[in-house]
């Protein structure tokens, strides 16, 4: 009976002790948030960890196979490729908030591969976590979709509080998250744009909004063209969402508000220069002055090549615009030689990702879909984007 | 000794057909030339019927830079090929590692930073000519693992990011002037006709010819890529060969590599990817054999030409991605086969 009570009195006390702790943690972490928001800056002197943007997607005009018979230039067919539309009726059961706060939590980031784009993420990651009291794990599996798989296991093991992925394949990202969420485990993608049917398994998707930077660069594009003109694209690698965005997205707004302006050819040499430039010497030679304008889905190399085929042919009335913005593309820029990029932050990206996740453990309500801000950057406004992230 | 005797002690007649089909001894000694004459062509009256002239200027400009590049690796590493080593799978950071370190040394100067990138790619072909040479380590899994190490080299050396040499340069008018000089030698144009690339090209595969067909070691080259036991037994070193092979395949596509960075102006370890496969293309299809001992520096010079002429001819056809896929595919299958059934008549294979 003696040992009954002491146990009991030892629970009281210590749930006594506990919740106050709690409570302060929680108010210290809402507190060291509202700091971080404030406080922490992208190497190119902007708000890191920002409120995304959010909003309501419109209907769809058709189920998907019925949009898949419409024209490639007709907006309404690429709903599903543009909207993360999935059906919120089929949701998994998600981890609730702990609402504890954000301070000792422990994270792990797995992103997709090594580039220097994701040097600059993670650093960004691993920055916007101290700021907000978490600490993060990252892990690399170097473009290998097996390896990225093992890694959501093992950090699955490991029994993080949460986990963020940028998922390789947006097909493959259903059954990732499901694991995920499966395991009771908080999952958020972040990013690269998921397949529909993965949402049902993301307490929250944060990237950038490419369908959208790229339909305001089109139609930058075609007010520069006076509504007339050839163009002609050079794609993201094939199949992925980039292309999609950056193809369809600036084709469909032209062909909406500028029908006079005419696609002339859609290539997709990669990201190497040499190979870029021998596609636009082609297309130089064989369109002539029919070729007004040239729509990049990367500012870097495939902006290089295009500006050094350009230059070589004495061609400087070709139009060039890109998604970007590297170090190369302001560059170019500022030297008249790409028209307009679209900016997308990669610290940005991962601070929006960090802020979701904190405010998941700070019991706040958190979007499902929510994007990082844009904007679209020539020669008047390139030095506010200076120097670049990555 | 009666007539009848003689008749059945007389030799027989060896009926073995001895003649060869002229058509293919054509094709077996033309080679790949044959298939870049008819490309020429092909592409001549594609770009007619397309309202253009596939000889203009800018369009024969646009060829030889786009395998500006890859014909500065592959005039090297045909040697490696030639030797019996099948390939080098260490270009890609050979030609990124001599980026890197390039860039890194331009406050040096850009002289003193260009002999430093070369220099990068002579030690790595020494040290991947001593490990396959000398101590005869499968040429694949070295150099594969070789290529792999250097990776993670550059990525912990430089945190994985990459290196802009105006950034590198020091903020005086020496070392700005030297990045500005290593970012011009990927846009300069001799005359206004002919970039110093596609020159820098046609002098590497020059000297590659000299060195193959004019020097002893190309011909104790030939020998050890034909039977390595025979050199060997013929006197020849055949180690010091191969090495020789290596060193000459690196230091060429660290000139690559260099160029490769000033165009792109940014190092980083992920420069020549695919030019391993790509280059190792262009000199199969000049009629190399993987197995070694038969090809040409001239015959790699007609692959690499062949490659950059399909791609024009596919661009003015304006063919999507996939379909251009599969008719690279294609013709390149042809010259493979062409090139191994013309061995095979010839009694050669």
């Amino acid at each position: 009976m003696k040992r009954r009570t002491t146990l009991v009195l030892t629970g009281v006390l210590a749930a006594a002790l506990t919740v106050p702790a709690l409570a302060d943690n929680l108010e210290d972490s809402k507190a060291k948030f509202e700091e971080a928001v404030q406080s922490v800056m992208t190497t190119d002197n902007h708000l890191m960890m920002e409120e995304g943007i959010t909003f309501d997607i419109p209907e769809a005009q058709g189920t998907a196979e019925e949009l898949e018979e419409l024209d490639d230039s007709n907006s309404a067919k690429w709903h599903y490729y543009e909207y993360i539309d999935w059906d919120e009726s089929e949701d998994a059961e998600f981890p609730a908030s702990p609402a504890d706060g954000s301070i000792g939590k422990h994270v792990i980031s797995i992103v997709h591969g090594a580039h220097a784009w994701t040097t600059c993420y993670m650093e960004a990651f691993e920055q916007a976590c101290e700021a907000v009291g978490m600490t993060v794990d990252i892990y690399d599996p170097n473009w290998d979709q097996s390896v990225q798989d093992g890694y959501i296991d093992q950090a699955i093991n490991e029994g993080p509080d949460a986990i963020a992925v940028i998922p390789l394949s947006a097909d493959h990202a259903r059954q990732q998250f499901k694991n995920i969420t499966d395991a009771g485990i908080p999952a958020f993608c972040t990013n690269t744009t998921p397949a529909a049917d993965a949402m049902n398994y993301i307490l929250a998707y944060t990237g950038p909004n490419d369908w959208y930077q790229m339909r305001n660069l089109g139609a930058a594009l075609g007010e520069k063209l006076g509504g007339k003109g050839g163009v002609a694209y050079i794609t993201h690698n094939v199949g992925g969402s980039p292309y999609y965005a950056r193809l369809y997205g600036p084709m469909t707004e032209l062909a909406d508000k500028y029908p006079d302006i005419k696609t002339l050819d859609i290539q997709s040499p990669g990201f190497e220069a040499a190979a870029v430039k021998q596609v636009v010497s082609d297309w130089i030679t064989k369109f002539g002055d029919e070729l007004n304008a040239i729509v990049l889905a990367d500012d870097s190399d495939q902006a290089i090549g295009t500006a050094e085929a350009i230059e070589a042919a004495g061609r400087d009335d070709i139009i060039v615009v890109a998604a970007g913005i590297s170090k190369q593309g302001a560059e170019l820029i500022q030297a008249g030689k790409l028209y307009m990029a679209s900016y997308q932050s990669c610290q940005a990206d991962a601070g929006l990702c960090v802020r979701t996740i904190a405010q998941f453990f700070n019991g706040e309500e958190i979007p499902r879909v929510s994007y990082i801000k844009t904007d679209l950057i020539n020669q008047e406004n390139v030095e506010s984007f200076l120097p670049c992230q990555w | 000794m009666s007539d009848q005797n003689k008749t059945v002690l007389s030799p027989k007649t060896d009926t073995r057909k001895t003649e060869v089909n002229k058509g293919i001894l054509l094709f077996n000694r033309m080679g790949i030339w044959v298939i870049t004459i008819a490309l020429l062509i092909l592409g001549t009256i594609i770009a007619a019927a397309n309202g253009g002239h596939f000889f203009d200027k800018s369009n024969i400009q646009s060829i030889l830079e786009a395998v500006a590049l890859y014909g500065m690796v592959a005039a090297g590493l045909f040697y490696v090929t030639y030797s019996g080593n099948w390939t080098d799978m260490s270009i890609p950071l050979t030609m990124a590692m001599a980026g890197m370190l390039t860039v890194q040394s331009i406050n040096l100067g850009f002289p003193v930073a260009l002999l430093i990138g070369i220099a990068t790619g002579l030690a790595i072909g020494m040290i991947n000519g001593f490990m396959i040479g000398h101590l005869r380590a499968n040429p694949i899994i070295w150099s594969w693992g070789f290529n792999l190490l250097l990776s993670g080299i550059i990525r912990v050396g430089w945190g994985g990011k990459q290196l802009y040499a105006d950034t590198v340069a020091k903020q005086t008018d020496f070392a700005q002037h030297s990045a500005q000089t290593f970012y011009s030698i990927s846009r300069t144009y001799i005359g206004g006709i002919i970039s110093l690339m596609a020159i820098v090209m046609l002098c590497m595969f020059v000297l590659s010819y000299i060195i193959h067909a004019k020097t002893s070691f190309g011909q104790k080259l030939k020998l050890v890529g034909s039977n390595y036991e025979a050199a060997r037994f013929s006197g020849i070193n055949c180690q010091k060969i191969v090495m020789m092979g290596y060193m000459i395949s690196s230091t060429f596509a660290a000139v690559g590599g260099i160029f490769y960075t000033a165009l792109r102006k940014t190092a980083s370890y992920e420069n020549g990817t695919g030019y391993d496969f790509t280059c190792l293309t262009c000199v199969l299809l000049g009629g190399t054999l993987l197995s070694g001992g038969k090809g040409s520096v001239l015959g790699t010079f007609g692959g690499v030409l062949a490659y950059g002429i399909l791609n024009n001819i596919l661009s003015w056809i304006g063919i999507g991605t996939y379909t251009k896929y599969a008719v690279q595919g294609m013709v390149f299958l042809l010259i493979v086969f062409i090139n191994t059934y013309t061995e095979r008549k010839l009694g050669r294979s």
